[in-house]
């Protein structure tokens, strides 16, 4: 008993720390509710943390994968895409045409097949005679006229592009009303040549040019694009460049332009020819 | 005699306090968590029975406890710190050096050695604190890291407190 005392004096300091570090720890375990959910804390942000650092830099090393994903997916939002678009225009095509007046009739279509970088360039329509289409037909956009059908299939249709140097459209100034010849010089997609404006007629940069109502093709006033320069060298008439309001490697959907009295027009032409 | 207690008494409130309301707060970039309340231990006078010392650091690390909801992890790491100090003030001290009536400071025991001292003792009190705190060796080198960071702001801190209190 003695000598547990004098054990104890003797190394009191250590023994006192014992107990109170015992002590401590006591508390510690006794609240390990608090240790154990601060611990999770702890760890729950240092791993996110780096868990969102790693993850950044692993994305660069996925974006091909990611690409590719995205892309398969985009395709298939396009097939989608296809096949409602295919349901809305037959429901189109059901309703009739409300927008446009009774003289020409539109119809939807698209372009499957389209070039501008031939002289004599053509694109192909996916419209054909089964759905009422037939040669002579005009081809628009809302910005722009592109083509006349030329030959006609069940199901498609050849159009001859503005963009060939073989088709000449009748157009007009907007702003005075003059009308001269659009033709294609086969140089730039973006540009056309308007011919036979007479020298006198005033004209500037930034006019714009439409159809003209003489065309039993087209309906008049549609946009076709803005003059961007002009010259009158040797001739009696203005040769004008136009810029295309329409992208022409951007075409799409189209409408084909149908004039009801077109035939009824031209017989009559023909009779005055004759007569 | 009288009159030391309440000093310390004094010192243990602003040092307790500017711990809880401030140093808490200021956790910079989420590594270093200085706790400048050691400083309470290390400023104890030299002539302090043991077992006073040991009470005394098991108390203060008792009442941030308290306070910051993490019983046992400042008291046991506050209470080692307080064990080891006197063979801390013997290893780096010699004998004829203490003025058994006073205690250490900068002042007195000049720069270098309270330097030392005080990085030795707070070293020991957040390796014990961090490494209860995370209660774990897998993330070892981090929280080392942790460790060594806090100890270096503690000290500077501690450092400034002492020449801001040094009597000219």
């Amino acid at each position: 008993m003695n000598s547990l005392l004098r054990f104890i004096v003797k190394y009191q300091f250590l023994l006192l720390f014992l107990a109170l570090e015992i002590f401590s720890l006591w508390l510690l375990s006794n609240h390990t509710y608090y240790q154990k959910s601060k611990i999770e804390n702890v760890a729950r942000s240092v791993s996110g943390y780096a868990n969102s650092k790693i993850n950044s830099a692993q994305s660069y090393f996925n974006l091909s994968e990611t690409n590719r994903v995205l892309s398969q997916e985009n395709l298939e939002l396009r097939k989608q895409v296809a096949t409602l678009s295919a349901k809305t225009e037959a429901l189109y095509e059901m309703m009739g045409d409300t927008i446009t007046d009774s003289l020409y009739l539109f119809k939807p279509a698209k372009v499957v097949n389209n070039s501008v970088n031939k002289q004599y360039n053509y694109l192909t329509l996916n419209k054909g005679s089964n759905h009422g289409v037939e040669t002579e037909m005009g081809v628009v956009t809302n910005n722009g006229i592109i083509g006349i059908v030329i030959g006609v299939s069940p199901n498609y249709s050849t159009v001859i592009s503005l963009l060939n140097v073989d088709l000449k459209i009748s157009a007009k100034l907007k702003k005075s009303n003059h009308f001269g010849s659009l033709f294609w010089e086969g140089n730039s997609y973006q540009h056309i040549t308007l011919g036979d404006i007479p020298q006198h007629v005033p004209i500037g940069i930034g006019d714009t040019i439409v159809t003209s109502e003489f065309s039993s093709i087209f309906p008049e006033n549609i946009p076709i694009g803005v003059i961007s320069s002009f010259s009158s060298k040797g001739s009696n008439f203005h040769t004008i460049k136009v810029k295309l309001f329409k992208d022409f490697k951007q075409l799409y959907n189209v409408w084909i332009v149908t004039n009801k009295q077109k035939q009824e027009k031209e017989r009559l032409e023909t009779l005055k020819d004759v007569g | 005699m009288g009159k030391s207690i309440i000093r310390y008494a004094i010192w243990f409130v602003i040092l307790i306090l500017l711990q809880l309301v401030v140093f808490n707060n200021l956790q910079l970039s989420g590594y270093i968590n200085p706790y400048i309340y050691v400083m309470f231990i290390l400023i104890l006078p030299y002539e302090i029975s043991g077992w006073l010392l040991l009470i005394i650091g098991f108390l203060t690390g008792l009442t941030v406890d308290t306070f910051m909801n993490t019983f046992g992890m400042h008291s046991s790491a506050t209470l080692l710190m307080a064990f080891l100090r006197p063979y801390v003030l013997t290893l780096f001290t010699d004998r004829e050096d203490i003025n058994p009536k006073g205690s250490p400071s900068m002042g007195i025991n000049g720069f270098v050695w309270f330097l030392k001292y005080s990085i030795a003792l707070i070293f020991m009190h957040h390796l014990s604190l961090f490494f209860i705190e995370s209660f774990t060796f897998t993330n070892f080198f981090h929280t080392l890291w942790r460790v060594i960071l806090s100890t270096l702001i503690t000290t500077i801190f501690i450092l400034i407190g002492q020449l801001l209190t040094v009597k000219k």
